[in-house]
């Protein structure tokens, strides 16, 4: 198995990606939904970075989002009559980074000494006591958030504003979800993603066999929180130039998050892909046929995949196509 | 002055308190006897609330007669869900458990919203106040207070005094040694489940007696987290700790409460919620790890 | 110096006293047996010198470093590998994937890469002769086949010490003997110290071991050379009821 060899996995990344992005181009009328699609599996790609790879929990993980939204809204509102340009949001987005590493190492550092079910009860309240205490001390404008689309017009110039928020911020996305992909790639074949798998399975044993649990549980933990950041920086900053501490700390973002890594398979490469996608088409075709369902749809599919199918669809095709040429691809 | 203040703080919180460590109990069951984190708890919470308020406004039937109501309905539940989600996957990784409670959370919380919309609804039974002189109690709170401790005291005498209770302190000791004694572990694991979720749906109506408005199907998430807080203090598998770290717990938010409205500029409402959350990474961070670590 | 020296060790959970005031030495290269009933305490030794459990009171020392309070991982690097009685590989990954983590992140893993670690899984595969199911999810395997997965994985590790909690559990006598042979014969190739836990398979003991600790209600019962520990009266009365199968050659 030469070295070349490892990496052959990202390509059917890059063509699902491709493709979606090359269909909200060239079809008419699509753009939106596609954008959707581009932000469900990079929250996909992001949440399993995390959950699928370390088979923890992290009911807290929009908070990530949250915290990376205000980095570039910050941003924005502060820097904009400096004559910045597109540095206005490349500072940004490092803010974001900036935010969520912050929060991460902030939660983590308490949460992840403590085992499976300890940690996902420490992270239950996480975006809940973010959220309360940006409006409880009035941070950053407390419940009244930033609208900082004026703020846009005037660095940007009105026209480019309105293209960076209709077909850029969702350029991003792309590469937030591509980006996340290839990081989790880059894990799985190195150390890191050995540990991970081996922590996941038998943390016990992992420790016995000389792996520092802690250490990669604090990797992926930041690594993930770091893409919600720049997920909610470009998807919800960028696209929508306003951020509400009550929109951006909603706990439904992370159970469509779960779903999304559930369904297509948690740990897997492809997954989130597989995942993203059809969940965003269920849900986007539900909201004109069924609206306000899709919870209580979902839910119970959850249910059905973790007592049947616990290891999503790319995990059960991974199994069966073992033993043939499409075994390096599929992972 | 000063004195009386806190006198009443300290009656309000010790009243308020009694109905949370009763709400966590049945979380504690949970954990005690299966190892389950309930991570849906506060939406069974919801689902006691409701009933409380259906039954009032929609029969004309008062609270104190829904409780038992509640309870068999929380029993059915809980039932229904071991057999049909829990039992399944008593052996799977602890991510599958997290989140198929969740799950079912989730469910009851969409379900309630299709049938009574996501709007805030409330009751109004008044039966008068009692005053102390330090504070003034209404007689609902009393009784939710009291009905909080009969249930205690009754959960008490189970685990004490009946086979089943007893049969379910020894699966909590050591679930093998159970087993080669005999009981049928399977149907305690059942019997807790349902027994646990019972308790926490009754302790839905009995919130509703203490706050009456504010009842939607949403509702139920502050509870969880106040609920985990108070577990976590209470120590996660004892339902009797559950029930004192609730009288602490009760105190200790009533106090913060009360001090976050004196500061100028704060909002008390939100800094006490936040403050809930500081609590529980505290108290997780120095009780010692691993040793009641989920088998 | 003592490759292992253990001083005083005590663990207690709760009321119960598992481990009762240990003191014993290993020397490097010895394969010494520890020898007693179920519930003896065998298994929370194990876990007290692997790191698993914290001590009560006592002491344990590799090679004279002070590792009380070393964190199982960092037992790991200094080289104390460890196989379960009931074994546990990494389910979902392949027999060469589960290898490989032993010598990743064992004592030599600071020193070697992803690949590097695979060549030396492969050479273990070799010598379990688990070739056929190189890349097959360990989960899939039967559990002598898992067992030895799990062998492998800790040898890979290049430990200095081995602990071996019931390796021959379960196996017919003509297997024990092979796996006694295979055990000697690492002991003698890459000159590791092996600690075997044994509960009633005196077969085994007798033939692999040089120095046998019987164990009784977490104390020191004896701690001698094997033949003398197995005649031992005391060791007889309370424990075996009857001498050691001679049926060895």
């Amino acid at each position: 198995m030469g070295k070349h060899n490892k990496y052959l996995p990202i390509v059917p990344v890059i063509a699902g990606y491709a493709a979606l992005f090359a269909t909200g181009l060239f079809v008419p009328g699509k753009w939106q939904l596609i954008s959707q699609l581009a932000f469900y599996c990079a929250l996909g790609q992001a949440f399993n970075m995390f959950m699928g790879m370390t088979g923890y929990v992290d009911f807290g993980y929009v908070a990530f989002m949250g915290v990376g939204t205000y980095g570039m809204a910050i941003s924005i509102w502060g820097l904009y009559d400096k004559g910045l340009g597109v540095w206005l949001i490349i500072i940004g987005l490092l803010m974001a980074a900036l935010f969520s590493t912050l929060l991460s190492l902030a939660v983590g550092a308490v949460a992840l000494r403590l085992r499976g079910a300890y940690f996902a009860i420490a992270t239950i309240g996480v975006n809940e006591g973010f959220r309360y205490l940006i409006e409880g001390a009035r941070i950053w404008n407390g419940a009244d958030g930033i609208i900082f689309s004026r703020h846009m017009k005037t660095a940007f110039g009105k026209e480019m504003a309105g293209i960076i928020s209709t077909f850029w911020a969702d350029v991003l996305i792309f590469a937030v979800a591509i980006g996340a992909a290839l990081m989790t790639l880059i894990y799985m074949r190195n150390k890191v993603g050995y540990a991970l798998t081996a922590l996941r399975e038998d943390e016990d044993a992992a420790k016995v066999m000389g792996i520092n649990v802690t250490r990669y549980k604090i990797i992926a933990f930041i690594t993930s929180a770091i893409f919600a950041g720049l997920l909610g920086a470009t998807a919800w900053a960028l696209k929508l130039s306003y951020v509400y501490p009550d929109d951006v700390f909603e706990i439904h973002y992370t159970v469509e998050a779960i779903i999304i890594v559930l369904l297509g398979g948690a740990g897997t490469l492809l997954g989130p892909i597989v995942g993203g996608l059809i969940y965003g088409l269920t849900k986007y075709y539900l909201a004109i046929t069924l609206p306000g369902l899709q919870l209580l749809i979902f839910a119970p599919i959850i249910i059905v995949i973790i007592t049947m199918f616990p290891e999503g669809i790319v995990g059960m095709l991974r199994t069966r196509v073992q033993g043939t040429v499409l075994e390096k691809y599929i992972i | 002055m000063i004195a009386d203040q806190l006198a009443g703080n300290l009656i309000q919180g010790i009243i308020l308190g009694g109905v949370y460590g009763m709400a966590t109990m049945g979380l504690s069951l949970i954990f005690g006897v299966l190892r389950i984190v309930n991570v849906g708890h506060g939406a069974f919470i919801m689902v006691g609330a409701f009933v409380a308020l259906w039954m009032f406004k929609s029969l004309g039937i008062i609270p104190l007669v829904a409780i038992p109501v509640a309870m068999v309905i929380g029993m059915a539940l809980g039932l229904l869900f071991y057999y049909t989600v829990m039992k399944k996957i008593l052996k799977a990784p602890e991510m599958a458990t997290l989140l198929a409670t969740f799950s079912l959370g989730v469910i009851l919380e969409e379900t309630m919203k299709q049938i009574f919309t996501s709007e805030s609804w409330g009751y109004n039974w008044s039966l008068g106040k009692l005053d102390l002189g330090v504070t003034v109690l209404p007689y609902t709170k009393i009784l939710a207070f009291g009905g909080s401790i009969i249930i205690a005291l009754l959960l008490y005498m189970w685990f004490n005094k009946t086979r089943a209770g007893m049969a379910m302190r020894s699966v909590v000791e050591d679930d093998e040694g159970a087993r080669v004694c005999g009981i049928n572990v399977d149907w305690i694991y059942a019997l807790s489940f349902s027994l646990g979720i019972g308790l926490t749906v009754t302790s839905g109506v009995l919130l509703t007696m203490f706050i009456p408005v504010g009842i939607n199907p949403y509702m139920g998430g502050s509870y969880t987290l106040k609920a985990f807080v108070i577990a976590v203090l209470g120590g996660l598998s004892s339902p009797y700790g559950a029930f004192f770290g609730g009288l602490v717990f009760g105190l200790i938010e009533n106090g913060t409460y009360t001090l976050f409205a004196i500061i100028p500029g704060a909002e008390p409402f939100a800094l006490t919620r936040f403050f809930s959350f500081v609590m529980l990474l505290v108290i997780l961070l120095v009780r010692p790890t691993g040793i009641l670590k989920a088998k | 110096m003592a490759l292992l020296k253990l001083e005083n060790v005590t663990k207690r959970f709760g009321g119960l006293v598992a481990v009762d005031d240990i003191s014993l030495e290993i020397t490097h290269g010895e394969i010494m047996a520890i020898v007693g009933p179920n519930g003896a305490g065998k298994t929370t030794l194990f876990n007290l010198i692997n790191g698993v459990y914290p001590l009560d009171e006592g002491r344990i020392f590799f090679e004279d470093l002070d590792v009380t309070n070393y964190p199982a991982y960092k037992r790991a690097h200094l080289g104390i590998g460890r196989t379960f009685q009931i074994p546990r590989p990494f389910a979902s990954a392949s027999v060469l994937e589960n290898i490989a983590i032993g010598a990743m992140f064992g004592a030599q893993g600071s020193e070697i890469n992803v690949n590097t670690a695979m060549e030396m899984a492969d050479h273990y595969i070799d010598l379990i002769g688990l070739k056929d199911h190189r890349d097959k999810p360990a989960g899939g395997l039967t559990p002598i086949e898992k067992k030895m997965v799990e062998l492998a994985r800790a040898l890979a590790m290049k430990p200095r010490l081995l602990l071996m909690d019931e390796a021959m559990a379960g196996m017919n006598p003509k297997d024990i003997d092979d796996m006694v042979d295979f055990i000697r014969h690492i002991r003698d190739t890459e000159g590791i110290a092996i600690v075997s836990m044994v509960e009633h398979i005196m077969r085994a003991v007798a033939r692999l071991a040089e120095r046998v600790l019987v164990m009784h209600q977490g104390a020191k019962l004896v701690d001698e050379p094997t033949q003398e520990a197995l005649t031992d009266p005391r060791v007889i009365e309370v424990y075996l009821g009857h001498p050691p199968e001679e049926k060895d050659a």
